[in-house]
């Protein structure tokens, strides 16, 4: 692989953004979460103890239906609260206790898409992604612009570099976003949610991706999901969540148990064992 | 948590600090003796007078030139007969008409400062009816003297004439017009002293219905010219409703010119209008029009307190036989001390 | 990719420095009293070098003690109006958002009024009246619109126009019941007025102002690179490692410092605030190292120059600074909006 960037040596214009140490990137032990309640009316929100792990190059999906914890739980890992018990530890090092700064250079968030206030370009916006390195007023170097085309590259979106932000569809909105945070050099990426305002077609392109960011660059991808199936064909590991419990930890194969499922979603499903090794969930349709 | 309120409370407290630094910067004007700038002072001294808001000013013995900031000023200049020395006044002096074709400085709000200065005046006068205090600062600042006059009463403006006609090395010409005024206004003091004073509604703005406080400047005219405005106010210019109106039901009312036409407009418009027209005042036709010099402090305040008197009073002038129009009739003091001739005629002495 | 760099800001606002420069030397030329250039620059030269006996008696009075005053007031209140403009609509993530929206300068004008009525005549009691309303009304609003905690933009800008409402209240309540005489300079003073009459030895004031702006200003710039983070969503830019509330804040203070400031020493001027950081995103992009810089010098142009029409156009009658403005402020502000709607 080539140069680690930062490191100081010259950087190849190939230079792939390799992320740091190998073995086990996230360890998530016993995390777990309580709101407090804003009003009478909302019940007081728990994420239970919570464990799992992740490697370099793994894609692990979070996985549940709506108000399971999910999102909660992805707070906790971009270290934006502190769990009430338990540690998260990224690269070894517990993330809430990490620096603003230190910790978006370790963990970058794709977020779903946000209005812009001002019009921007492609370049300028993939560009902040470098804002955690440097002072805090900076100005950007070669390396900086290097590094951005470089994630731009890795994310198909290079002919769109000169575009305006507004001027996007959805797709290459969230290319551009998910440039962003390539441009952070994170060991782990995070995304929430990230296929809801796509198409068939661009959550397969999407998925795709992200396993090739994983295999390829080595990143560790989490993504938080509700879609089944997509879950199962592209992640690694997945972190089953209901009502703020974790049921499950383990292989699609593993985790995907009908009854199981079935309770989880609350809905009627069948699911069946492709040749790849990998479950499928299929819908059951008016008996 | 603490940390952020500590620096939130730092900062404030930096910023307060930081804006104590221009008070800390700046001084004030100097109080000592001004030297009039690139001015050589020739023969006496400077006289020193304590002007009507009680600053220090120094006048140069010899005053030359002089700039007036106020309407009222500029008419008292010319009254006093010093025309020739004015060499700046307002876009708004317009008495006498010899006023309107000399230099202007601007509104007497907000002058233009260079101006002034271009025209090198030896004394500026200024008053507090309508000029401003950061102007006279200013000014001062640059090194010219201003005198400032704070005429509050019909008196005040008689103290006021003659205390300008001092500022510009004129008494005697300030006690001879001051005595011809006084004598005026006593002659009128004389004929209504038997009478009871007749209740007015003065009214400086029809919609929305704005009058005069009891204190100010024209109810001590009015009173001079034997009526009292019904208004009962501390405000200089208190907004009432159309009910308090109705419920105090004045004898006259009484506009000034700055409304066009004249009383018999003035009477056909009221005439005209609900609740209004069903007012005493308004049908008996008690409507009175007055020129606005009722609201200047200058000689010519002594022209409308006659014109009001007999408006309010025709028993006490029952001696005239010429039905006056309401229409403003400007005559300046001046004018008057030339020909004495075209004194009041139905106040026959 | 052609990134910004600091070369490209220095160029960029050399020349509209520039521009300033030329706008302020037609300014000095144009007044009632008509004096040269060469005569101006003359003046200007032996006053530099100490030798004012070698200057006309009028021209010192004029040049020194009534223009250049002036148009130093003028480049003063430009500037910090305009970069505490572009501070709050990156901290309200409005773009219609100007100085007083949060109720600093109704907050600065009761200030003043409650001055001119308790201790009148006394020199510069109003500009630290004015500069004490405002910095309680901008304590006030932050109070009011913090919400968890945190500043937050919806919260603040209805805590502010609540308190600007309130305040106007007051100060038309004082108004009406007040003497009239006393409360008559606060009207000009509402409209903006750039002759404020100097203390006796103005450098010092000169000098104290100046080093709050550029206090107050440096602190807005510092955060520049957060503030174009925070523009593209608060979370995102927490996630890209921006310390948001404390960016916030200080950006808060320091505009609402700097808009205390200008209105204390000249009262409301408008649309300055709200126009210059538009006209130079138009004109050079909206990253906020090089709006900052742009809108201070663009601010003050516009000001000097609108000061220079308001003394001049019909001469001796002085307009008010903030009528010029507004004057020139509504069509070109109409304008934009059509633009934005493309």
């Amino acid at each position: 692989m080539n140069a680690v960037a930062g490191s100081g040596a010259p950087l190849s214009s190939s230079a792939i953004i390799a992320p740091r140490t190998s073995g086990v990137r996230l360890k998530v032990e016993q995390a777990s979460y309580a709101y407090a309640a804003t009003d009478r009316s909302a019940p007081k929100f728990t994420l239970g103890p919570t464990s799992f792990e992740a490697q370099q190059r793994e894609l692990v999906a979070i996985l549940g239906p709506n108000a399971s914890g999910k999102s909660t739980l992805l707070t906790l890992l971009a270290g934006m609260a502190r769990p009430l018990s338990g540690r998260i530890e990224v690269d070894g090092v517990e993330v809430s206790m990490l620096d603003i700064r230190t910790r978006a250079q370790r963990i970058a968030l794709v977020q779903q898409e946000s209005e812009l206030l001002f019009p921007l370009r492609v370049w300028e916006y993939v560009l902040q992604g470098r804002y955690p390195y440097g002072k805090r007023l900076r100005f950007e170097s070669d390396e900086d612009c290097l590094l951005a085309g470089n994630a731009l590259a890795q994310v198909g979106a290079d002919a769109l570099r000169d575009r305006w932000m507004d001027q996007l569809s959805g797709g290459e909105k969230q290319r551009v976003i998910l440039a962003r945070a390539l441009a952070q050099q994170p060991s782990l990426l995070l995304l929430d949610e990230p296929t809801q305002h796509l198409d068939i077609g661009g959550k397969v392109e999407l998925l795709r991706r992200l396993r090739r960011l994983a295999d390829e660059s080595r990143y560790t991808v989490l993504v938080v999901t509700h879609e089944l199936n997509l879950a199962a064909e592209f992640s690694d590991r997945i972190v089953l969540l209901h009502k703020g419990k974790c049921l499950r930890v383990g292989t699609p194969a593993e985790v995907y148990d009908r009854a199981l499922l079935e309770e989880v979603f609350e809905a009627p499903l069948e699911v069946e064992m492709r040749a790849n090794g990998r479950p499928r969930v299929i819908l059951v349709g008016n008996h | 948590m603490r940390l952020q309120r500590g620096r939130m409370v730092a900062g404030f407290v930096s910023a307060l600090v930081a804006c104590a630094m221009p008070a800390f910067a700046q001084t004030t004007p100097k109080d000592g003796p001004i030297v009039i700038r690139d001015r050589v002072l020739e023969g006496a001294p400077p006289k020193v007078m304590t002007d009507e808001v009680g600053r220090r000013v120094q006048i140069p013995t010899d005053v030359k030139r002089v700039v007036s900031l106020a309407p009222n000023l500029t008419e008292t200049i010319y009254a006093l007969g010093l025309g020739k020395l004015l060499v700046g006044d307002t876009n708004f002096c317009d008495t006498p008409p010899a006023a309107k074709l000399q230099a202007h400085i601007g509104d007497p709000q907000n002058p233009n400062l260079e101006a002034i200065v271009a025209l090198q005046p030896d004394l500026v006068l200024a008053t507090t009816s309508i000029n401003r205090v950061e102007t006279a600062d200013a000014l001062k600042q640059l090194g010219f003297p201003v005198y400032t006059s704070d005429p509050q009463t019909v008196r005040g403006m008689l103290d006021s004439v003659e205390h300008i006609a001092e500022a510009m090395n004129e008494k005697q010409r300030g006690t001879e017009l001051v005595a011809l005024l006084q004598q005026r206004l006593d002659a009128v003091h004389a004929r209504l002293s038997e009478r009871p004073m007749v209740h007015v509604l003065f009214v400086v703005w029809l919609e929305p219905l704005q009058s005069i406080g009891q204190d100010t400047f024209i109810s001590d005219a009015l009173r001079w010219a034997g009526a009292e405005s019904v208004v009962v106010s501390k405000q200089k210019w208190p907004h009432l409703s159309i009910e308090e109106v109705v419920r105090l039901q004045p004898d006259y009312i009484v506009f000034t010119a700055d409304h066009s036409g004249g009383a018999s407009t003035e009477l056909a418009d009221l005439r005209a209008r609900p609740v209004w027209r069903d007012l005493d005042a308004v049908e008996q036709g008690h409507v009175v029009n007055v020129s606005d010099e009722i609201v200047r402090p200058s000689p010519g305040l002594v022209d409308v307190i006659e014109q009001l008197a007999h408006e309010v009073h025709p028993e006490a002038f029952a001696h005239e036989y010429e039905i006056r129009n309401s229409k403003i009739e400007m005559r300046t003091a001046a004018n008057r001390l030339a020909n004495p001739a075209t004194e009041c005629d139905l106040c026959a002495r | 990719m052609r990134p910004l760099t600091p070369r490209r800001v220095a160029w960029i606002c050399a020349g509209l420095g520039l521009v300033l420069f030329v706008v302020g030397v037609i300014s000095l030329r144009m007044g009632a009293y008509p004096i040269a250039v060469t005569d101006i620059v003359k003046t200007l030269f032996s006053g530099a070098i100490g030798r004012w006996d070698d200057i006309p008696s009028g021209y010192r009075s004029i040049v020194f003690e009534i223009r250049l005053p002036r148009i130093l007031l003028g480049i003063l209140v430009g500037a910090s109006l305009s970069t505490a403009g572009s501070g709050f609509q990156a901290l309200l993530r409005n773009p219609l958002a100007d100085p007083y929206v949060l109720g600093v300068s109704s907050g600065a004008a009761l200030g003043a009024m409650i001055s001119l009525i308790a201790v009148p005549h006394t020199p510069g009691a109003i500009q630290l009246a004015a500069f004490a309303g405002a910095a309680a009304t901008t304590a006030a609003v932050y109070f009011l619109g913090r919400r968890g905690g945190q500043l937050d933009s919806a919260t603040l800008l209805l805590a502010g126009i609540v308190a600007a409402s309130f305040l106007s209240a007051m100060i038309m309540f004082l108004i009406t019941t007040m003497s009239g005489r006393d409360i008559r300079g606060v009207a000009f003073w509402l409209m903006g007025d750039l002759s404020t009459a100097l203390p006796s030895n103005p450098l010092p004031w000169f000098e104290a102002l100046f080093f709050v702006f550029v206090l107050a200003a440096g602190a807005i710039y510092a955060t520049s690179s957060d503030l174009n983070l925070i523009l593209t969503g608060e979370q995102e830019a927490r996630h890209l490692g921006v310390n948001v509330n404390r960016v916030k804040l200080v950006v808060y203070i320091a505009a609402s410092v700097l808009t205390g400031l200008a209105v204390s020493v000249s009262g409301a001027i408008g649309y300055v605030g709200l126009l210059v950081p538009h006209l130079m995103r138009m004109m050079f992009g909206t990253d906020y190292r090089l709006l900052i810089p742009t809108s201070a010098i663009g601010g003050a142009i516009l000001v000097v120059l609108a000061d220079t029409l308001a003394r001049t156009i019909v001469s001796p009658t002085e307009l008010p600074v903030g009528a010029m403005t507004a004057l020139a402020g509504a069509p070109v502000f109409i304008y934009l909006m059509r633009r934005r709607v493309r």
